[in-house]
């Protein structure tokens, strides 16, 4: 988490480096569930913001685009860990509508519903409480095959906290959240937006939900958020013992000199 | 553009069919019979019999929904004709019987005529003169479950196959948290070739062991080596050694599912915790790691030849897309310092050797790949 930038709301903060789940992991044999996952991506105006970094032909590179490379870096990882999980898509603009509503492993389902996204220039104001209704009802369906059923919201207004009604009957199904938002300033509330979104995670979510946020402009930080909702929901510790990703670096001046390049590279496209 | 629809009632009878059959029946294709050619009122079932499948086309008609489907066998089963009782009876079966708003009506009928097709296997095997085969049928009817095969050459018999299954234990139990709908078996296949006259000791059947699909996450049948047949055996004779082999097989592939979990839960204080995990046969893992600020994922497969043969690893960048927009992947690096004979401790820590060192090497070829 970005520190100086938007603070846990929870009393008790990771302490940074602490030694997280390593040593007290164990793999029960229980059920495994696969996952239908729903992303709801955020098509509001503050999605047209740039990033800190240019895309393809020195292109300014968007909020939105990063997202869409973010869903795709998801769903290749997702499907190369597990290939049975499933992904459909929804856009939230003041409510939530079906980008593709039937669940799907195809990478380029996937891809064409993203495709699908446009910006609403007009969306200040953001209801979930449609996107709740409706993972409820589809959460029953995937829970009557064995499946279990997740959320990733990705929220990207800085002034805006969203409304939401709660839905009937909670935890059926998991909450994850990803925010990204401008730095804090006198005209913006992120924190605030942040706040409701715990909120709302943890009122609703099954299993332990996790919510990131970023006010950089990293993609590199966006990816590895990403990376760490990857985490299924089963398997999870909770988010502030959440000691990944895990350093692969030996102890030893040698590697030391080896750590120069870290540029963050996007598509080669 | 008209779409190509199944009638209600013909749907209703193929969904109770695949959700209640004890053996996993499929619709192969489907298509139109009647006048309306958008009205999919035929279908090919594919249904496993004797380790491998008969094909069965199932005739509705749209335009008289009520009446009973006609069913076609295979072209060289002409000789099956599962009702024609000829005592003057009216029969009892699933056809004569037929009430087109009991969804179950096909499930009743697909189940009665595959005991009757195995009947009329056996009864034309019985029939067959060969000594050998006589005698292996008559020693091996008996057997719970076993089904029983006979191919044809130009206008004999050729072969004689037995799907035997093996083994009379629920090995749904024996894998805590397993999820297999149908009930997992091993058969030996026994194939004997049919009518030669031999001059003194029929030659040795082919031999081969089968599981049943799901079983492949669990025990590898090609691995197993099959005792030897001794001449002049026969099947049951033969038998006992191999369900003992197979049981002491069957207790080692399950104790070596807690092989490998322990490896993979020793694996968390070196590489972090996994983000996912397959608790069941614990065949695979992946983590997410670091390299700077290089973030990366280690997707780790176990083999069931764990821990002779190490795992096979494979990077995956957070950073680096392809032309088609997937994040790359290293290849597999399965050939790297691995004794089965060090702790889990050097194990792990081997590991995580390798991979701090393969993980630059990583980044440098992304990032190289990205300059071109």
């Amino acid at each position: 988490m970005d520190a100086a930038e938007v603070r846990s709301s929870n009393p008790h903060p990771a302490i940074h480096g602490g030694s997280g789940g390593g040593g007290g992991y164990t793999l029960p044999a229980v059920r495994f569930a696969n996952e239908d996952i729903l992303f709801c991506i955020d098509v509001g105006p503050e999605t047209l913001a740039e990033m800190k970094v240019n895309g393809p032909n020195g292109r300014p590179y968007t909020r939105l685009d990063s997202i869409k490379q973010a869903i795709m870096l998801f769903v290749h990882s997702k499907l190369s860990i597990n290939p049975d999980h499933r992904f459909a898509f929804s856009a939230l603009s003041k409510s939530t509508y079906w980008l593709r509503k039937e669940f799907s492993s195809e990478v380029d389902a996937s891809l064409s519903a993203l495709r699908g996204l446009s910006v609403d220039s007009s969306a200040s104001q953001a209801d979930l409480t449609q996107l709740f209704k409706v993972a409820t009802h589809e959460a029953k369906k995937s829970r009557a095959q064995n499946r279990i059923f997740r959320v990733i919201l990705i929220y990207c207004r800085s002034s805006m906290p969203p409304q939401s009604q709660l839905p009937s009957t909670l935890k059926l199904f998991t909450l994850d959240v990803m925010y990204l938002h401008d730095k804090p300033g006198p005209d913006n509330c992120p924190q605030v937006v942040y706040d409701t979104l715990v909120d709302a995670l943890e009122r609703i979510s099954e299993f332990e939900g996790y919510i990131f946020e970023s006010g950089q402009g990293l993609t590199r930080a966006l990816f590895r958020n990403m990376c760490q909702l990857l985490c299924h929901p089963q398997q999870r510790c909770i988010q502030d013992e959440l000691d990944l990703p895990k350093s692969l670096v030996k102890k030893s001046p040698a590697a030391d000199a080896l750590q120069g390049d870290d540029n963050s590279v996007i598509s080669s496209q | 553009m008209a779409i190509d629809t199944v009638p209600p009632l013909i749907s209703a009878q193929i969904n109770y069919l695949i959700g209640h059959c004890p053996f996993s029946v499929k619709v192969e294709q489907m298509w139109s019979g009647c006048k309306n050619p958008n009205l999919l009122d035929r279908f090919t079932l594919v249904i496993p019999y004797c380790l491998d499948h008969v094909k069965w086309d199932v005739i509705f008609n749209a335009m008289y929904p009520l009446a009973a489907p006609d069913v076609i066998f295979g072209p060289e089963d002409e000789g099956f004709q599962p009702y024609a009782s000829g005592t003057g009876q009216p029969s009892k079966n699933s056809l004569a019987n037929w009430n087109s708003r009991d969804p179950s009506r096909l499930y009743s009928l697909i189940v009665e005529l595959r005991d009757a097709y195995m009947a009329f296997q056996r009864r034309r095997i019985s029939e067959i003169d060969d000594e050998r085969v006589k005698f292996e049928f008559s020693t091996m009817i008996s057997r719970e479950g076993i089904e029983m095969y006979m191919s044809l050459g130009t206008d004999k018999p050729e072969e004689v196959k037995f799907a035997v299954p093996l083994l009379d234990i629920d090995l749904n139990k024996l894998v805590a948290g397993c999820t297999w709908r149908h009930p997992q078996k091993v058969y030996l296949q026994v194939i004997f070739p049919v009518g030669k006259k031999y001059s003194s000791v029929p030659p040795p059947p082919r031999l081969k062991l089968i599981s049943s699909p799901e079983l492949k996450a669990l025990l590898s049948t090609e691995d197993f080596k099959l005792p030897t047949w001794v001449d002049g055996m026969c099947t049951a004779e033969y038998l006992p050694n191999l369900e003992q082999m197979l049981n002491t097989q069957i207790k080692d592939a399950v104790s070596s599912i807690e092989i490998r979990r322990k490896f993979i839960q020793s694996l968390a204080p070196h590489l972090g915790r996994p983000i996912e995990a397959d608790p069941v046969f614990c065949r695979r893992a992946t983590f997410l790691c670091s390299s700077g600020l290089f973030t990366f994922q280690v997707h780790c497969a176990l083999s069931l030849q764990f821990p002779k043969q190490q795992p096979a690893l494979v990077l995956q960048s957070s950073q680096h897309f392809n032309a088609h927009g997937a994040p790359v992947k290293s290849p597999t690096l399965s050939e790297y310092p691995w004794s089965p004979r060090w702790n889990s401790s050097e194990k792990a820590d081997r590991i995580f050797d390798f991979l701090a060192d393969e993980a630059l090497n990583f980044k440098k070829n992304c990032n190289q790949l990205n300059q071109q």
